[in-house]
């Protein structure tokens, strides 16, 4: 199963790449929330730190799983590409409902109304998901359609 | 520093026993590759900078601490486990000394130490009280402290990238899950010492903010490189496993009257152009 392979890895990939942009784009370039927030519970910290931890492992393992599908002939676009939206779309849901609401590690920013903010950041992890659900669609299909109608062992 | 000296003059004393053994094994014959021999000088190199330079008269002293902890702790252990200092003690020993090694490796003790989540606990636990337990205030100034830094940081990538030979070889997700687990907990460790610092020292503020992140983003690229390595590991794994299933299919093809021969699992082609990934329409069946 290349396929469910390929939405794995896509989807370890999409993680990282999201940390990423987050730590990159929200921490670091525009400053709107900071390297520890007092108000933080342990709870929250922990889930930070796993969140943290886990996103560059994901990255690593989400590679490496690529150049395997490379070596055997190349991941189904659409199939690595629903795992990626999916991956994204996931880290950034669970980012915005657990850690910011449930747990309130941190606030997206300070000194200001925070409801749309956090309106974007979530219904921008929605749209995520819903690629992701529709690339995933996709690739089943072409899997299904590519193991109809050829002999076994030969490649259609 | 009055255990600079005594430091410097052990890492040189190792790593010319370890230059010595690897000429004794080319010498007879065998293989040893320059780059595990330059990893453990290179090991050698950063544990001597974290642990004997004059990081204090440079950096203020918490963070003068955390930069020589990530040096003797952390960056230096990686190649010291690479290097495979145990495989090549083991060809290189005269017979009695081998046979005192494979016993010490295969004891109980040794079992229970190199088993990842305990040699993770260890470490981090070791953390944890070096941060949040009273100690003396000059505890995070001694050259010893580095050295068991060392000790500790070496056992865990020893445990996690398991390179050498020990009876028992944990899994590879056990491995990566606890790589997961001791960075998360190294990441939460340095996140609370931005906000409080150890207990008993009067560090300032600003001290600590500089350390703290120091440690965070520090630890960061030392955990991705152990990554990347359990990684490559997976990955050559994989591609001996590749080679093997497809010397079959290449004996046998299909058969005697068109019957295809058993077939083996994945191994497709490389598709020669874009369109081999999509479905092919004309020859949908009905």
């Amino acid at each position: 199963m290349t396929y469910r392979r390929a939405v794995a890895g896509g989807a370890l990939l999409g993680i990282g790449l999201a940390a990423f942009v987050d730590e990159a784009v929200f921490h670091q370039l525009l400053h709107w929330h900071h390297f520890y927030d007092r108000s933080t519970l342990g709870a929250g910290l922990v889930s930070d730190g796993v969140l943290h931890a886990g996103s560059w492992l994901a990255t690593v393992a989400g590679l490496f799983l690529y150049a395997d599908l490379r070596r055997r002939g190349g991941p189904p676009r659409p199939a690595w590409w629903a795992g990626v939206c999916l991956g994204a779309g996931g880290f950034q849901l669970f980012d915005g409902l657990v850690d910011h609401k449930l747990l309130r590690v941190h606030q997206i920013r300070y000194g200001v109304d925070v409801t749309p903010y956090d309106w974007a950041w979530n219904a921008a992890a929605l749209l995520l998901l819903t690629a992701g659900l529709l690339l995933w669609r996709r690739a089943r299909r072409t899997d299904r359609s590519r193991h109809r109608g050829r002999m076994a062992g030969l490649r259609g | 520093m009055t255990a600079a000296g005594p430091l410097l003059l052990t890492a040189l004393l190792a790593c010319t026993a370890y230059t010595a053994a690897a000429a004794r094994l080319r010498r007879r014959g065998d293989a040893w590759p320059w780059w595990r021999q330059a990893c453990c000088w290179l090991a050698g190199t950063v544990f001597v900078a974290g642990a004997a330079l004059p990081w204090q008269s440079w950096l203020p002293p918490f963070t003068a601490h955390m930069a020589a902890h990530l040096a003797a702790g952390m960056a230096a252990p990686l190649p010291a486990v690479l290097a495979r200092p145990v495989t090549l003690a083991l060809r290189a020993l005269p017979v009695p000394g081998r046979r005192a090694l494979l016993a010490v490796l295969h004891s109980r003790p040794a079992a229970v130490l190199a088993f990842p989540p305990v040699a993770a606990a260890l470490d981090i636990g070791g953390l944890w009280l070096l941060y949040r337990a009273p100690l003396p205030p000059q505890t995070h100034h001694s050259p010893w402290l580095y050295v068991h830094l060392f000790a500790a940081g070496w056992l865990f990538t020893f445990a996690v990238l398991a390179v050498d030979p020990l009876r028992r070889r944990a899994g590879l997700a056990l491995r990566a899950g606890t790589l997961l687990a001791a960075a998360a907990a190294h990441a939460v460790l340095a996140k609370t010492l931005w906000a409080a610092g150890p207990p008993g020292t009067g560090y300032a503020p600003a001290d600590l903010r500089r350390a703290a992140p120091l440690m965070y983003y520090g630890g960061d690229v030392v955990e991705i490189a152990l990554a990347v390595a359990l990684a490559c590991q997976w990955y050559r794994a994989q591609g001996r496993a590749l080679a093997r299933r497809s010397l079959p299919a290449r004996r046998h093809g299909p058969g005697r009257g068109g019957v295809p021969g058993p077939v083996p699992p994945e191994r497709t082609p490389r598709p020669l152009r874009p369109s081999d990934h999509r479905p092919r329409h004309q020859e949908a069946s009905p």
